[in-house]
C-alpha cells in the first residue's frame, strides 16, 4: 500500500522534477566593479530560494542553478544585480559600488539607524574621511568636515583641547561606545602667572578627549538637534558627539601595521625688525618727538614733571653691533612627529575582535616641548548562545606632556620673544642665559629660551575607559542590554622654576605637584523593541534605566627653597611647603529614558524620545528635569506622483522640535556653604557663596525643519536645513551687587538665541574603473544673539587685570568686542585718532578727549558663515585627497600686537631701554606730513596707540588649506594582503589678511565662548608634514 | 509568558536600583560646611571669626591692594608694571568707573562687611551651653568693629567723606543679604552714624585686659573710633578717643634707631592692629614693592613717586628717608626700578602685615585735633623727635593751616606705603575726583540704584 502511494506521488511529481533538472554548475568570479579586485565574501543567492554561496577569498564562486533561474549579487557597500543564468556555465560579474548613501547605517544615541529612517539632525563622519591625520585630538578630524559643526584650533599646543561648537553651542557631550566621557582639563597646573605669581587667565588646556588615539574610531556622529539629542536629556543641549571604534569582524584575522613620520614646521612667523631696523625705528621715535616739542611742547610734560628733551637727543647706551638674535627662530623649530600603531582584528561567528596598541610621539615647536601618548584598546564581542550575547570595549591611555608657558600669559616663552630685542643674545660670551635685564626691552619678564629650558612642567595622565555589556534576546524583536562602564583617570602635574628663573629667583627654586583622580561608573539597562507589523508599520522602540556617579579628587602643594646644586626637586627636599590643597568632588545622575519610531509604509516616518534626569547637581525638589522630543519625516520621493525615474533619486522633509538640557555648572552649587580659612595659624570657616537653592536645568528648545535629497542615484547628495534654537534658564554666573558680600551667584537667568542655515553637497563627479572623483561641500550660516539678561551691557575682560575687551548685550552675540573705535592717522601730524562720543568725533591720541567711556561694540569672535570643500580622487592605485576650511565674519582683538607694534614707544623714556622691539609692519608707519597711512607715527615718549582700540582688531576670515594627501596602494601583494604608502602635509597654508600668527586663536580657551576670539601670543600652529604606510595582512 | 518576565526583571532591576540611586543624588561636598550647619556651637562661631580676619588678608583688600590702589591715587607713589592700564588710570589719576582694582577692592570690602554680618547674626542663634556671653560678646565685638572698619574702608575710598552734607556716601549693610537685595548709598552723615555705632557697641564688648595685635582688641576699637572721628571732623571726640588708647600705656613708641623694626619685626609695641601673615598665607606687600634683588621696573606694581624722594631731601635727618630707595647713580629707572620701599622686606618668606593702626597715627590724631596750639606741636615734636627730627616751635608757623600742613607732611613721612595718602589728600582738598568712581559694575548690577560719584 505505501509503495503504491509512494508510486502515485512519484508519478505526479515526475514531469515537474523532469522540467526543474536541468541543472547546471555555474562558476564565476566576482570583483569590485570600481577598481577590478576581486571581492570575497558576496552573497550569491537563487532568486525566490534560499539556497546560495559566497565567494571565496580570490571571490571565486560556484553554485549548481537551474537555466531558467537568476542569480542575485549583493554585498554591503555595492549595488545588488540579477544575472539570468540561462545556459552559461560561467558568469563573472564586476559590482558597481552603491552610490546611494540611503542604507548607510548611522549610530544614534542608543542604536543605530538606516540613514533613510532617520528625522534628526545628524552629521557623520567615516574613518576613511580622516585616518592617519596627525591629530591629537579626534574633533580635529572634524575641522572643516560637518556642516553645523565648527571646530577651531585655539592653540597649537600638542595636546591641547579644540573649541568645539555644534551650531553655536559649545562644548559638546562625548560619547564614546556610550560611555558618556569627561572632555575639560583635568590638568591644574597654570602655565600663566602674572608678575606677582599669581595665576592668570585660563588659557591654555589640555583636553582629555585627546586620550582617544583617533585611529580607533571608526566614525564620528554628531547630534545637532534636539530630536536627536533628547536622549541625553540633560546633558545634550549642546549637541553631542558619539563615538564608535572599531570592532571584530568574523573571518580570518588581520594584522595591521600603521606608521607615519613626520616634521612640523611653523608657519606664518611673524617677521621683526632685526637690530638696525629695531634702532632706526627707536631714532625715528626720538626724531619725531624732538620735532614735536619743539613745535609744541603741552603734550610732554606731565602735572609732576616738567619734560627734559636732552633725553630726545642724548645718545642712546647701545648701537647696532653683530649681535642679530632672531627670537621667534630661538623658541620655535621645526619638531619630528611619529605615530605607531599595530590592530588586529577578526574572530568567528561567535566571538569576534579588536585590539591595538599606539605609540604617539610629537615634539613641539616651541622648544623642549613635547606630547608622547601610549594607548591600547581592546573590543571584544562574544555570541555565547542564540540569546545572550556578551562584550566588552576597553582601553586605556598613558600620556606625558612636557608643558609649554604659552598662552594667554604675561611671562611666556612666546609672549617674551615677540618683544624681545634683537641685540640681546640668547647666552652671554660665558654661556649663561643672558641676563634679560641688561638688554633693551622692558617687555621681558625673562629670557625667553630660559622659561622655555628652565620651567620644567609635566602632565602625565593615566586614563582607563572600559565597559562589560550583555544582551539577551527574549525573542527576535525584543531584547534587553545592561552595560556597566568605568572612566578612570589619574592625572599627575609636576612643575619645577628653576633658581635661575626670574620667577625663582629670589626663593631658590619653585616646585608645584598635583594629583587628580576621578572616577565615574555608570550603568545603562535598555530594553528594546522592534517590530514589523504587517507590511506597512515599522515600531522600534527603546525603554531605559540609567544610573551614574562621578567622584574626583584634586590635591596640590606649593613649595620653594631646594638646596642650591643639588638638582633636587621633588617636594621633600623644599625648605617651605607655601600651599597644599585637598579638594573632593562628586555628582550623581538618574535617568529614565525612552524613545519610539515609527513608520509606515516607509514613508511617514515618526519619532518621539523622552528623558528624565534626576540630578544631584539641584536641590532636592528641582532634581528632575523631563526632556521630550518629536519629529516626523516625509519621504516624499516614496510617493506613488512623484514617480520613479527623475532626476531626484530622494527626497526627504523632516522637522523636528524638542528639548534638551544643561547641568554643566559644577557640583554643589545649589547650597550656600563655608569655606575652610585660616588666620594667625588657626584654622577658620567663611562663607564660600551665596546659593539660589531653585537652580535647576539649562533647557535649550531647538526647532529644526530640513530635506535631505539625492540626485541621480546618489550621485548628488546632502542636505539643507534650517535651525533655530533658544537657550533658557540659562545657567549664568550672575553679577549681583557687591553688598551682598559676592560678586555673582549661579542661577537661571537670560535666553541666547542661535539660528541658521546648514547645506551640505557631496556628489561624485567622475566615476569610471580607473579614476573617481568624490567632493564634499558643507556651509553654515550662524546667528546668535543675546536675548535676554539679568546684567545687561556687562563688560568682561579676557584677562584678569587688563580693560575689558568684551561685552554681553541683549541684540548682540555671545562674543562682541568692546573697544574705542580707530579713526587711522591723522595726515598732517602722524597722530592716533580715535572717535569721542562725546564731541561725536575724531579726536588725536593726545586731545586728553579719548578714554574707555569712548568704547563701542566693535566686533565679534563668531563667523557669520563658516564650512569646507574636501575632494577625494582615486586614479588607479593612486589616491589624492584636498581638504579646505573657511570662515568669514569672525573678527579677532589682537590683544598681542600692541606690544609688538609700539612705534618706538619707550615707557619710561630713558635712553637704556624701550618698551619691546617691533615687527616689520611698522615700516608702512607714518613719517612726514602728508602720509596717508594706517599706522601711526613713531614716538618715544607718548604712547601713540591704545590697546583696546579697533586698531587691533582684526579680520580673522580665513581659507585654509587643511590637509593635502597622496596615497598608492599595492594590493593584493598577497591574498588580502595590502600596502598603502601615503603622504599628507596638514595644515598647507592659509589665506587671511590677518597679521598674527594664525586666525585659528583663542586665548582665553576652548570653553568660554564670552571671551573668545582674542589672541594673547597664542602657541602658533605648525605646519606638518607626515609621510607613512599602512600594511594590512 | 515572555511579558511576564520582562515584568519581572524589571521590577527586579528596578527596585535594585532604587537604593542606588537615592545615594547618588545626594552627594555632600567634602571641601565645605553648609551654611547652617556652622552657628550651632562655640567652636563653630570662633571659626566663624578666624574667617572673618582671613577676609580682611584679601589680596584685594588688606593683602596688599587697598593700601597700593590709595598710595597710587596720591602724590606719594607711582605705578611700574607692564603698562597696566587699570593700574595706570590709577597712577595717572584718570580712573575710569570700570576700573577692574577699584572694583575688586570694592567687592573685598563687602565681602568681609557679609562676613562679619553672618557672625552677628549667627552668635544669636547658637544653643551651645558652652558658648557663654563672655565669649559671644568677644566674638560679636570684633565682628562689629571689623564691620565698622570694612565700611569706613568703603567710605574713604569711595564716598565723599570729608563732607558731613553730602549726599555720597556708602551703602551700609547691617543684615545678611540674598541675591535680590540692593542696599542703596547712604549719605555720609549716615555712613559715619552707622560706622561710630558699631564702634562705640564693639567697645564695652571687649575685654580691656587683651593686649594681642593681631586680633581687634578694645584698644583698636578705641583706635579706629579716634580715626573716624578726626575724618568727620569731630576733634573732640577724636582727641579724647586717641587719649583714651594713649594713655592706658598698651603701647610704646619707638625711637629713631628701632622705629625700624616695626617693619623688619612683628607685631611691635607701636602696633594696635596689624593683620599678620604667614609662609602658607602670604601678603602681596613685597612682591609689590621689592619682588628681587634684580627686578625690573615693570616687575615692580608700587613704586615712590620721585617726589617723594625730592620730599625726604628737605627733611635732613629724617630716619624714615631710609625706608625709600632712591639712588641717585641710577640713570635709567625705567630699567632699574627707583623708589622701592624698604617697608616689606623679606623676599622668601613674603608674610609681611598690614599695619592697620599703629601708636604714631594717634598721636598725628591728636597734633591735628589740638589744632594749632602748643599741645598739637608737642604731639607733632613726639613722633618727630622719635624719626631722628628737630622740634618745630609755635613760631615756625605763620597759620594754622601751614601747621595742618606740617602735620600733613609729619603724616606723609610716617605713612607712605601704608595707604593713608589718598584719604589725607582728600580730607585736605576736599575735591569731587579726590575718591575713586563708584564701580560700574556695582551701578550696573542694581539697576542703576546706586548713584555714580559726582564728576565721574
Amino acid at each position: 500500500m505505501t509503495k503504491k502511494i509512494y508510486l502515485l506521488f512519484l508519478v505526479i511529481l515526475l514531469p515537474g522534477m523532469l522540467l526543474a533538472q536541468d541543472k547546471i554548475t555555474v562558476k564565476g568570479k566576482i570583483t569590485d566593479g570600481g577598481d577590478g579586485s576581486s571581492l570575497p565574501g558576496v552573497s550569491i543567492q537563487i532568486k525566490g530560494t534560499s539556497i546560495g554561496t559566497t565567494s571565496d577569498v580570490e571571490g571565486n564562486y560556484t553554485l549548481a542553478a537551474e537555466t531558467g533561474s537568476s542569480l542575485v549579487f549583493s554585498f554591503i557597500g555595492f549595488k545588488t544585480i540579477e544575472e539570468q543564468v540561462g545556459s552559461r556555465t560561467t558568469i563573472d560579474v564586476a559590482l558597481p559600488l552603491e552610490t546611494t548613501q540611503l542604507n548607510d547605517v548611522v549610530v544614534v544615541g542608543y542604536g543605530t539607524q538606516e540613514k533613510k529612517d532617520i528625522t534628526g539632525a545628524i552629521a557623520s563622519i567615516n574613518n576613511k574621511d580622516f585616518a592617519n591625520q596627525p591629530t591629537t585630538n579626534l574633533a580635529g578630524n572634524l575641522q572643516g568636515k560637518l556642516a553645523g559643526v565648527n571646530v577651531t584650533s585655539t592653540s597649537g599646543t600638542p595636546g591641547a583641547g579644540l573649541a568645539v561648537s555644534v551650531r553655536g553651542a559649545s562644548n559638546p557631550l562625548y560619547v564614546i561606545d556610550g560611555v558618556p566621557m569627561l572632555s575639560e582639563s583635568n590638568s591644574s597646573l597654570s602655565t600663566s602667572f602674572d608678575t606677582e605669581g599669581n595665576v592668570v587667565g585660563s588659557g591654555q588646556n589640555l583636553s582629555s578627549i585627546s586620550d582617544i588615539n583617533p585611529n580607533d574610531i571608526e566614525s564620528i556622529e554628531v547630534l545637532k538637534d534636539a530630536s536627536a539629542a533628547a536622549i541625553y536629556g540633560s546633558r545634550a543641549a549642546n549637541g553631542v558627539v558619539l563615538i564608535t571604534t572599531k570592532r571584530g569582524k568574523a573571518g580570518k584575522t588581520k594584522f595591521n601595521v600603521n606608521y607615519y613620520t613626520g616634521t612640523q614646521q611653523p608657519t606664518r612667523k611673524i617677521k621683526f625688525l632685526n637690530s638696525k631696523g629695531f634702532i632706526d625705528l627707536i631714532e625715528d621715535a626720538r626724531a619725531q618727538d624732538l620735532k614735536r616739542y619743539q613745535a609744541d611742547n603741552t603734550i610732554f610734560d606731565t602735572p609732576t614733571s616738567t619734560f627734559d628733551p636732552t633725553v630726545l637727543t642724548d645718545p642712546l647706551n647701545y648701537s647696532v653691533g653683530t649681535q642679530n638674535t632672531v627670537w621667534l627662530d630661538e623658541v620655535l623649530k621645526s619638531a619630528p612627529i611619529n605615530n605607531y600603531e599595530i590592530s588586529a582584528n577578526g574572530g568567528d561567528q561567535k566571538t569576534k575582535f579588536y585590539v591595538a596598541g599606539s605609540y604617539f610621539d610629537q615634539t613641539g615647536m616651541v622648544i623642549e616641548n613635547f606630547y608622547k601618548r601610549l594607548n591600547s584598546r581592546i573590543n571584544l564581542d562574544h555570541q555565547a548562545t542564540d540569546k545572550f550575547s556578551i562584550g566588552v570595549n576597553a582601553t586605556v591611555t598613558h600620556s606625558r606632556n612636557r608643558r609649554s608657558f604659552n598662552d594667554n600669559t604675561y611671562t611666556g616663552i612666546i609672549t617674551n620673544a615677540l618683544g624681545a630685542s634683537p641685540l640681546m643674545p640668547v647666552y652671554d660670551a660665558n654661556g649663561n642665559y643672558s641676563a634679560f635685564e641688561n638688554y633693551q626691552v622692558s617687555w621681558l619678564s625673562d629670557n625667553p629660551v630660559k622659561s622655555a629650558r628652565e620651567i620644567e612642567a609635566f602632565t602625565t595622565s593615566n586614563r582607563l575607559i572600559g565597559s562589560v555589556f550583555g544582551e539577551y534576546k527574549f525573542a527576535s524583536d525584543l531584547k534587553f542590554r545592561t552595560s556597566w562602564s568605568v572612566d578612570y583617570s589619574d592625572l599627575r602635574d609636576e612643575q619645577f622654576f628653576s633658581p635661575l628663573t626670574a620667577d625663582a629667583q629670589s626663593v631658590n627654586g619653585r616646585a608645584f605637584r598635583s594629583n587628580y583622580n576621578s572616577l565615574t561608573w555608570l550603568n545603562e539597562n535598555i530594553l528594546s523593541y522592534n517590530k514589523r507589523i504587517g507590511e506597512d508599520h515599522n515600531i522600534n522602540a527603546i525603554a531605559g534605566f540609567t544610573l551614574q556617579e562621578t567622584t574626583s579628587d584634586l590635591t596640590s602643594t606649593q613649595a620653594q627653597g631646594f638646596p642650591t646644586g643639588s638638582g633636587l626637586k621633588n617636594i621633600s627636599s623644599a625648605a617651605v611647603i607655601n600651599n597644599t590643597s585637598g579638594l573632593g568632588a562628586s555628582y550623581g545622575l538618574q535617568s529614565f529614558l525612552g524613545r519610539i519610531n515609527y513608520d509606515f509604509k516607509g514613508k511617514y516616518l515618526l519619532s518621539a524620545t523622552i528623558r528624565s534626569d534626576g540630578s544631584s547637581r539641584f536641590s532636592k525638589d528641582k532634581r528632575y528635569g523631563v526632556f521630550p522630543s518629536a519629529s516626523l519625516g516625509w519621504r516624499i520621493s516614496e510617493e506613488n506622483f512623484f514617480g520613479k525615474d527623475g532626476v531626484i533619486s530622494n527626497l526627504k522633509l523632516r522637522t523636528s522640535y524638542g528639548v534638551t538640557g544643561d547641568q554643566d555648572i559644577g557640583n554643589y552649587q545649589s547650597t550656600s556653604f563655608y569655606q575652610p580659612s585660616r588666620y594667625n595659624g588657626t584654622p577658620g570657616l567663611r562663607p564660600r557663596n551665596l546659593a539660589d537653592p531653585s537652580l535647576t536645568w539649562q533647557s535649550n528648545s531647538t526647532f529644526n525643519i530640513g530635506v535631505d535629497y539625492e540626485i541621480l542615484e546618489g550621485r548628488i547628495s546632502g542636505s539643507i536645513e534650517y535651525f533655530k534654537s533658544d537657550k533658557t534658564n540659562l545657567l549664568s554666573e550672575d553679577n549681583i551687587v557687591g553688598t551682598t558680600g559676592f560678586q555673582t551667584i549661579t542661577r537661571n537667568a537670560g535666553k541666547i538665541e542661535n539660528r541658521g542655515w546648514e547645506i551640505s553637497i557631496s556628489s561624485i563627479n567622475v566615476s569610471t574603473t580607473k579614476f573617481k572623483w568624490r567632493s564634499e561641500f558643507n556651509i553654515s550660516f550662524i546667528k546668535n544673539e543675546i536675548k535676554r539678561l539679568s546684567n545687561n551691557g556687562l563688560l568682561i575682560s579676557a584677562y584678569n587685570d587688563l580693560a575689558p575687551t568684551h561685552i554681553l548685550q541683549v541684540g548682540q552675540p555671545q562674543g562682541s568686542f568692546w573697544a574705542i573705535q580707530y579713526m587711522g592717522v591723522d595726515p598732517q601730524t602722524g597722530d592716533a585718532m580715535y572717535y569721542d562720543l562725546g564731541t561725536q568725533q575724531a579726536q588725536s591720541i593726545n586731545s586728553g578727549l579719548i578714554d574707555s567711556d569712548d568704547s563701542q561694540i566693535s566686533g565679534k569672535a563668531i563667523p557669520d558663515y563658516y564650512g569646507g570643500f574636501n575632494n577625494y580622487f582615486n586614479y588607479g592605485q593612486w589616491d589624492f585627497t584636498l581638504a579646505t576650511q573657511f570662515s568669514v565674519g569672525n573678527k579677532i582683538f589682537n590683544l598681542i600686537r600692541p606690544t609688538y607694534e609700539n612705534l618706538g614707544w619707550s615707557n619710561e623714556g630713558g635712553l637704556d631701554q624701550v618698551y619691546a622691539n617691533n615687527y616689520t609692519g611698522v615700516d608702512k608707519r607714518w613719517k612726514r606730513p602728508g602720509d596717508n597711512t594706517d599706522i601711526p607715527r613713531a614716538s618715544f615718549i607718548n604712547k601713540n596707540y591704545i590697546e583696546n582700540s579697533t586698531q587691533y582688531i582684526e579680520d580673522g576670515s580665513f581659507f585654509r588649506f587643511r590637509t593635502l594627501g597622496i596615497g598608492y596602494t599595492m594590493k593584493p601583494l598577497k591574498g588580502s594582503t595590502s600596502l598603502r604608502v601615503y603622504g599628507q602635509v596638514q595644515n598647507l597654508a592659509v589665506i587671511t589678511k590677518y597679521k598674527g600668527f594664525d586666525p585659528e586663536v583663542s586665548s582665553t580657551g576652548a570653553g568660554n565662548p564670552q571671551t573668545a576670539g582674542v589672541d594673547y601670543a597664542a602657541y602658533p600652529q605648525p605646519r606638518t608634514i607626515t609621510f607613512g604606510f599602512n600594511f594590512t595582512f | 509568558m515572555i511579558m511576564k518576565t520582562i515584568y519581572k526583571i524589571s521590577l527586579v532591576i528596578f527596585f535594585s536600583f532604587w537604593t542606588f540611586s537615592c545615594n547618588v543624588l545626594d552627594q555632600v561636598s567634602p571641601n565645605d560646611v553648609e551654611n547652617g550647619n556652622v552657628f550651632t556651637s562655640t567652636a563653630g562661631a570662633q571659626s566663624a571669626l578666624i574667617g572673618l580676619y582671613s577676609s580682611l588678608q584679601a589680596r584685594d583688600y588688606y593683602g596688599g591692594y587697598f593700601p597700593m590702589l590709595s598710595d597710587l591715587y596720591s602724590d606719594v607713589s607711582v605705578a611700574g608694571g607692564f603698562d597696566n592700564i587699570a593700574l595706570n588710570e590709577i597712577s595717572d589719576q584718570t580712573i575710569t568707573p570700570a576700573n577692574i582694582f577699584a572694583q575688586n577692592t570694592y567687592l573685598a570690602l563687602y565681602y568681609t562687611i557679609a562676613t562679619a554680618n553672618h557672625i552677628i547674626e549667627g552668635v544669636e542663634l547658637i544653643k551651645d551651653p558652652t558658648f557663654t556671653t563672655e565669649i559671644k560678646n568677644t566674638i560679636k565685638g570684633q565682628a562689629l568693629a571689623i564691620r565698622a572698619l570694612a565700611h569706613f574702608d568703603a567710605l574713604r575710598m569711595f564716598g565723599q567723606h570729608w563732607n558731613n552734607g553730602s549726599f555720597f556716601g556708602v551703602p551700609i549693610v547691617l543684615t545678611v543679604q540674598k541675591a535680590t537685595d540692593i542696599t542703596p548709598r547712604s549719605t555720609v552723615a549716615q555712613s559715619y552714624t552707622a560706622i561710630l555705632k558699631d564702634l562705640q557697641d564693639a567697645l564695652p564688648l571687649l575685654d580691656t585686659a587683651d593686649e594681642s595685635k593681631q586680633f581687634i582688641t578694645a584698644y583698636a576699637v578705641e583706635s579706629l573710633l579716634a580715626r573716624v572721628f578726626l575724618y568727620r571732623g569731630d576733634m573732640a571726640n577724636a582727641l579724647q578717643s586717641a587719649t583714651n588708647v594713649i594713655d592706658a600705656n598698651a603701647y610704646e613708641m619707638l625711637d629713631q634707631n628701632n622705629f625700624s623694626t616695626i617693619y623688619s619685626g612683628r607685631l611691635t609695641s607701636e602696633s594696635i592692629f596689624e593683620l599678620s601673615f604667614d609662609v602658607q598665607n602670604r601678603s602681596s606687600y613685597n612682591v609689590l614693592t621689592y619682588s628681587r634683588d634684580d627686578a625690573l621696573r615693570t616687575e615692580i606694581l608700587w613704586l615712590a613717586e620721585e617726589s617723594l624722594n625730592d620730599f625726604f631731601t628737605n627733611r635732613p635727618g629724617d630716619a624714615r628717608a631710609a625706608l625709600v630707595d632712591f639712588d641717585p647713580t641710577n640713570n635709567d629707572s625705567g630699567i632699574i626700578p627707583d623708589g622701592r620701599s624698604q617697608k616689606y622686606r623679606g623676599e622668601e618668606t613674603r608674610n609681611n602685615p598690614a599695619y592697620i593702626i599703629r601708636l604714631a597715627e594717634l598721636h598725628l590724631i591728636r597734633a591735628e585735633a589740638h589744632g594749632f596750639t602748643q599741645e598739637g606741636i608737642d604731639e607733632l615734636n613726639f613722633i618727630r623727635s622719635n624719626r631722628g627730627l628737630a622740634d618745630y616751635q609755635l613760631s615756625d608757623f605763620a597759620s594754622e593751616s601751614q601747621y595742618i600742613d606740617a602735620v600733613m607732611d609729619e603724616r606723609k613721612a610716617e605713612f607712605n606705603f601704608e595707604g593713608h595718602r589718598m584719604f589725607d589728600l582728600a580730607r585736605i582738598n576736599k575735591t569731587v575726583l579726590s575718591i575713586f568712581p563708584f564701580p560700574q559694575r556695582e551701578i550696573t548690577a542694581s539697576r542703576d540704584i546706586l548713584a555714580q560719584n559726582p564728576g565721574y
